[in-house]
């Protein structure tokens, strides 16, 4: 699997500096049992590369919720990635199709740790049904508008 | 159903880059003038009245004629061809991000 981000996907990073040493936050990151306390509970996670895990989230029409997900990258206590797929290809909106990449990576500052989350590979919808206006979500997007404007000129491949 | 068209109509309406910046204007207010919006964005009123047609050809903002005004708001379904997944995402990540700060003030006080 290709991680590099492909011209025709978009990325969403989160990035936040936290008082606390990278070690902690690696704790959070990696056991099965903290993650579930601020993400969703994993079903199967190791820190292993290969290991397969899947969370559950909310089902969409043809879409069970299910969320497969496998370790590409560990390095401790600075770098953890996994593949976040999901979707249906009988649906358009939330639901549909998702072959993404979550990154986190973690560097130590003077007042703790910045952490670093990339979601890349999002490919644009083809349609909207499932569309619900979302304030926040929707100011996100439009912060993203700049390199989506650029792809502009590229045709996309609607599937 | 939204095509091909769309994506690229929506694109090419968020490509030039003050029409975004007006776009991004009315999407931070509830509702704005042709005359707030000109001001301070360094072009004419003119300018500003084109780029609201093309925004609302692509349809990515609606009007409300008041009075002497029209008043100029976002529709948030304009931009569903590029959005869906990653608003999701966008919230969700920000959202994460608050527990995760949350449970490392518990586990490390």
């Amino acid at each position: 699997m290709n991680q590099a981000v492909k011209p025709d996907t978009q990325a969403i990073v989160v990035d936040d500096i936290f008082p606390h040493a990278p070690e902690v936050i690696w704790k959070a990151l990696t056991s099965g049992e903290l993650i579930g306390r601020w993400l969703m509970a994993p079903t199967g996670f190791a820190p292993v590369v290969g290991t397969h895990f899947t969370f559950q989230t909310t089902p969409a029409g043809a879409w069970d919720g299910t969320i497969h997900c496998e370790v590409l990258e560990v390095v401790s206590n600075e770098r953890l990635s996994y593949a976040w797929r999901g979707g249906h290809e009988g649906n358009v909106g939330y639901g549909a199709p998702l072959e993404t990449v979550v990154t986190f990576s973690l560097s130590r500052t003077d007042t703790g740790t910045r952490l670093r989350l990339v979601h890349s590979g999002f490919v644009l919808p083809n349609n909207d049904t499932a569309y619900r206006k979302m304030s926040e979500g929707w100011k996100k997007v439009v912060a993203n508008l700049d390199r989506v404007a650029a792809e502009q000129a590229s045709p996309q491949k609607l599937h | 159903m939204i095509e091909a068209e769309t994506v690229t109509a929506v694109m090419r309406a968020l490509a030039d880059p003050t029409r975004r910046a007006v776009f991004e204007r009315i999407v931070d207010s509830d509702e704005i003038t042709v005359v707030e919006l000109t001001r301070g964005s360094g072009v004419t009123q003119g300018a500003i009245s084109q780029h609201l047609k093309s925004l609302k050809q692509a349809g990515l903002v609606c009007e409300r004629p008041e009075g002497r005004n029209v008043y100029y708001r976002a529709e948030p379904r304009g931009l569903a061809p590029l959005a869906d997944w990653m608003s999701h995402y966008g919230v969700f990540w920000r959202d994460r991000f608050a527990d995760l700060r949350h449970l490392l003030k518990e586990i490390d006080p």
